[in-house]
């Protein structure tokens, strides 16, 4: 409206047009995710097919207010390279506030159409496994672990170590830890894979670089209702159950297994001091590792066709490669480079711009799905 | 180098201290880890004959590295040298393990659903069962319909109080419940007052000396009442059991807090004749008992129909053995009078 009323005051007084700027870019969004966004591309065509359907009254709304503010964004560009330094002034301003506009009926836009997964709000738990290279590997998984605690600290999320299986020299075989947090699920769903590390290790004694690997998993955590396990499914296995128990013997062993009977799935622990804090958090990375399993079988068919993958499915997937000697970090699904790994590894901003990249690009493959047109 | 004059050094001198009891192994030589340690300290207790040798060392190491577990210590310090001052530590705490003393006195502290509570000998270590008591009697509660409003509510009496474990997990879990906790041994009071205290529910809990096999006093006892949950995990072995025990429990436990006299019945009796003069109507009472028992609570119960106890439902414990009882009241509030607390099963009728 204002850039509307702008408009109307400087054509009075100023006859003549400027020509118009091309388009400044959005600070946000990535590249294919804006591309879809296109005059006249899929994504247009779509959001225009949907006026007057039932699907979305709402959609059809924001889709027609968009269009509305990018009209009104491109008739004010035109004014920035106006004579009148005043008149430039007010229309950068103006600018500005309809770039955030439109930024946001974007996201809108994606929020309505990407359906969201069953799993997003939910906690995880969060595996990394040694792969090859022996004991670099797993000093290489250690300090991936490490990273994950520290991104989880930054983020502001709960981590809670479920099992350490070290290794001789401080590096991990495996580990597993609980996070839970706004967002947690939704962002770090894109870490499960194989990542590579490519650097001269600790142990090596002819400054040759080697390649190792770590795997990721993440499991979402699954509420009550998710996932309903029978008591009488599980086996649980203490130290307590042989001999009369009670007040009769004092143990200090507290480690518990529980076994799913029915899948052979078993989940250990022995983190705490308590047993029956033991027990919970054994139950909890069992009931993570059978909700992967059930879900496994309804996500399979429909993220096929796309670069990033979720669940046991990404899991053999070569996704990253960190290389120390050129300093730098690839991801190999949105070839994404980072530089400055010691500052990756903290697992701080830099690693939350690829994670945020990730999940932009995820957005975009699901969206690219919505949008087609079916065969 | 230095650990070996430091070890060896010691082993030397011991002649009057404890660590004359050093065993021949060669002293560890040039920097330790923790983990190396752990496995030093675990061979050394096989050898001598120590139950849970690698347990021991693990939490013992661990705790003096700040960590309650070994697991839960970060990768890296396991592997980092330990300073002379761990070192010298962890060796005063490996020789009181050689003297059977159980790790959670050496530790001075164990964890208990999830509270660290102090531990002093011979006050009793609660054990891993006991655990499942109070989530028993939490499901319950939250079953009842009121649920958490009233403050005051649930007003909790624990008879051999201990550490303090069942009523202070009670507490901290039941947000506007107020406890009165009860053990025969000083030392029990003294620490579950001190347990109370760091766990800052002391105002919500009154903890005094009171022995309940003595009829002459319970009369104390009733003004706190009538209550709405008496629970308990009272001394339950037999005489059988009480001579087969480890000698970590003999040598360093109040066995006052494992006797239940001949068939394991005795305490369990009192509390049961105590009940009815302090429990609410529709009160509920928590007992933790030995496998041997439910059946013959049952039928002492069912033989004293006047004390208007019924013994609602049998729990097992996650090892499947029947633990756990729950008892409800029901009836008008008892005067005084006298109870036959015989825990002989004859058909003994209750004087009014």
């Amino acid at each position: 409206m204002r850039g509307r009323l702008l408009w109307g005051a400087v054509r009075c007084f100023w006859p003549r047009r400027a020509p118009g700027p091309t388009r400044r870019p959005l600070s946000c969004g990535s590249r294919p995710l804006e591309q879809l966004f296109a005059r006249d591309g899929p994504l247009r065509t779509f959001l225009e097919r949907q006026e007057g359907s039932a699907a979305g009254p709402k959609l059809a709304e924001v889709a027609r207010l968009l269009s509305e503010k990018e009209q009104e964004l491109r008739e004010t560009e035109s004014l920035l390279h106006d004579e009148n330094e005043d008149i430039r002034k007010l229309a950068e301003n103006e600018i500005t506030l309809y770039q955030k506009e439109i930024a946001q009926l974007k996201h809108q836009i994606i929020f309505l159409l990407v359906p969201s997964e069953e799993t997003d709000e939910n906690d995880l738990i969060l595996e990394v496994t040694a792969g090859v290279g022996g004991q670099e590997a797993m000093l290489f998984t250690a300090e991936i672990f490490e990273m994950y605690q520290q991104y989880a600290a930054f983020k502001r999320w709960h981590f809670e170590p479920l099992e350490y299986v070290p290794s001789e020299i401080g590096g991990l075989r495996h580990a597993s830890a609980s996070i839970g947090g706004a967002g947690a699920y939704e962002l770090l769903k894109h870490e499960g894979g194989v990542h590579r590390v490519q650097r001269v290790p600790e142990t090596e004694r002819q400054g040759r670089v080697h390649t190792s690997t770590m795997t990721v998993a993440v499991l979402p955590q699954p509420t009550e209702i998710n996932l309903v396990i029978n008591p009488k499914d599980l086996r649980i296995d203490t130290k307590r159950a042989s001999g009369a128990g009670g007040q009769h013997v004092n143990t200090t062993d507290s480690a518990v297994r529980i076994v799913h009977l029915p899948t052979g799935t078993i989940s250990e622990c022995q983190q705490e001091r308590s047993q029956l804090k033991n027990r919970e958090l054994a139950m909890r990375r069992l009931r993570a590792k059978l909700y992967s399993m059930h879900l496994d079988e309804e996500t399979s068919k429909r993220y096929q066709a796309r670069k990033i993958q979720v669940g046991t499915k990404g899991r053999s997937e070569k996704i990253r490669t960190y290389n120390f000697p050129q300093n730098r970090v690839t991801d190999h699904r949105i070839s994404k480079s980072l530089h400055d790994l010691d500052r990756f590894m903290r697992g701080e901003d830099l690693l939350d711009e690829l994670v945020q990249s990730l999940k932009e690009y995820a957005d975009y493959e699901a969206l690219v799905e919505v949008i087609s047109p079916k065969v | 180098m230095k650990l070996g004059v430091l070890l060896c050094g010691l082993g030397r001198a011991g002649a009057t201290r404890a660590f004359s009891s050093w065993p021949p192994h060669s002293p560890l030589t040039g920097l330790v880890s923790a983990s190396e340690l752990v496995g030093h300290w675990t061979a050394v207790f096989e050898e001598r004959g120590i139950p849970e040798a690698r347990q021991s060392s693990e939490y013992i190491v661990a705790h003096v590295l700040g960590a309650k577990t070994f697991q839960s210590l970060r990768p890296a310090l396991r592997s980092q040298p330990l300073s002379p001052r761990q070192l010298g530590r962890i060796q005063e705490l490996s020789s009181q393990r050689l003297q059977r003393m159980p790790v959670q006195y050496i530790l001075r502290e164990w964890d208990f659903r999830g509270l660290t509570l102090k531990m002093a000998p011979p006050v009793f270590i609660p054990r891993p069962e006991t655990e499942e008591l109070v989530t028993w009697v939490l499901e319950e509660e939250a079953r009842r319909p009121h649920a958490g409003g009233v403050e005051g509510s649930p007003l909790i009496l624990e008879v051999g109080c201990g550490s303090g474990a069942i009523a202070l997990s009670l507490l901290s879990q039941l947000p506007q419940s107020r406890a009165v906790a009860v053990d025969k041994g000083e030392a029990a009071i003294c620490l579950a007052q001190e347990n109370a205290q760091r766990l800052q529910v002391h105002r919500r809990i009154q903890i005094t000396p009171v022995d309940v096999t003595l009829e002459r006093n319970w009369a104390p006892l009733l003004p706190w009442g009538p209550v709405d949950l008496l629970v308990s995990n009272p001394p339950y072995l037999s005489h059988q059991d009480m001579g087969q025990l480890a000698p970590e429990i003999c040598s360093y436990e109040d066995l006052a807090a494992l006797d239940g006299g001949k068939e394991g019945m005795d305490v369990i009796v009192h509390i049961l004749a105590l009940a009815p003069l302090l429990l609410k109507d529709s009160g509920s009472l928590f007992l933790e008992v030995d496998p041997k028992h439910p059946g013959l609570v049952g039928s002492w119960l069912q033989s004293r129909p006047g004390l208007g106890l019924r013994l609602v439902a049998v729990r097992r414990d996650f090892c499947g053995r029947p633990r756990f009882l729950h008892i409800r009241r029901s009836g008008p509030q008892r005067g005084g009078g006298t109870v036959d607390t015989s825990s002989r099963l004859q058909p003994a009728p209750v004087p009014d």
